[in-house]
């Protein structure tokens, strides 16, 4: 099942929040041997994830393993266009992950750096942050 | 091993500005403890630390103020980004001591079952290993030819160096050999296309009756 909303949630709609800081967690090259890491502060949401893992597998062509490290957990209200204000918080129009300032998004293994550089960059393209290829670096 | 010599001097403990200025000079924040001795706050050049970690090093040399005593590289903190390096854990250690280090893993060879498709998957980059100061190597040799497909390697089957010994899980998979997944890329965005759910997710303790009182 592709990753574009949560199965049950405890509520419906959420408030809109900050998303300020840098990443402290989720922001090392874990399962894969490359990785691309969101270099600004943004939401990510579940049709730029599914754009990206797409873009991603079809340039791979079932070679190596992507790993998508974020999920969208929030869920972004609309007001249908041409209403008026009032009557309540709109419905919910969109999934979106949260991401900070060295999020890992995705990870890929199973391929040569050249290729890891060539399919996270088109997945790089989809993304509606800045960010950087990434190498796996050896824990002490 | 290696051993990299890195320059250093002593430092006071300072607050969140006094190290961003540290930083800015090209030194790095570095603490050296164990042997049940008092702490000691040093402060390494940037530029050799770096050297010594691209060398792969574990144990460095460190002069300060014309004294030279070796540490191995304990932890390394790095920013939000894991790029660069802002400060250091040392570790005071003698030649004879057994120490816990993560050795590297050198995958050698090609796969045999890698002709028939399969892609080899590394599942263990580092292997914890315990080992003498003076005998830590350099990165640990595992052969790789036999592996056919959906075979792992094990870290029990591993062969280590001498003076260095594993005591961790031997049946914790090192690396294996996948083969290929059944379906085409198409298919199988068909089959997760297929496999979506429904618009809306389910409410934790909420009923139709519920949803109907909502509209109302």
């Amino acid at each position: 099942m592709p990753a574009n909303m949560p199965r049950r949630v405890k509520w419906r709609k959420q408030q809109k929040g900050r998303n300020r800081g840098n990443a402290c967690r989720g922001n090392k090259v874990t399962f894969g041997d490359y990785g691309l890491q969101s270099l600004d502060n943004g939401r990510v949401n579940s049709r730029h994830i599914e754009a990206g893992r797409i873009a991603a597998t079809h340039y791979l062509q079932r070679q190596g393993r992507v790993y998508i490290r974020i999920f969208p957990h929030k869920p972004i209200s609309s007001k249908p266009l041409e209403t008026r204000m009032g009557k309540g918080k709109g419905e919910t129009d969109i999934w979106t992950a949260l991401v900070k300032p060295g999020t890992m998004l995705y990870e890929l293994s199973g391929v040569t750096e050249e290729i890891a550089k060539a399919a996270l960059l088109r997945i790089a393209h989809k993304m509606p942050v800045r960010t950087r290829f990434v190498v796996r670096r050896n824990e002490r | 091993m290696e051993i990299a010599t890195v320059k250093g001097e002593t430092r006071k403990i300072g607050n969140r500005h006094a190290m961003k200025n540290l930083r800015a000079g090209g030194m790095l924040p570095a603490v050296i403890y164990g042997h049940k001795e008092k702490p000691e706050h040093v402060a390494l050049s940037r530029r050799d630390l770096l050297f010594a970690l691209e060398q792969g090093s574990y144990v460095i040399s460190l002069e300060v103020g014309g004294q030279t005593s070796q540490y191995l590289l304990k932890e390394i903190q790095y920013d939000h980004l894991q790029q660069h390096p802002q400060h250091v854990d040392l570790m005071r250690v003698t030649q004879d001591e057994t120490v816990t280090i993560q050795a590297v893993l050198d995958f050698r060879g090609t796969p045999a079952g890698a002709q028939l498709g399969g892609t080899f998957r590394i599942a263990m980059k580092t292997l914890p290993v315990d080992c003498q100061v003076k005998a830590i190597p350099d990165a640990i040799r595992v052969d790789i030819s036999h592996l056919g497909i959906n075979e792992s390697i094990y870290a029990g089957d591993v062969r280590l160096p001498d003076g260095t010994s594993y005591k961790g899980d031997p049946r914790a998979v090192v690396a294996t050999l996948a083969g290929k997944r059944g379906m085409t890329a198409a298919e199988l965005d068909a089959e997760e296309g297929a496999a979506d759910g429904p618009d809306e997710p389910e409410v934790i303790g909420r009923t139709a009756k519920d949803d109907g009182d909502d509209e109302s």
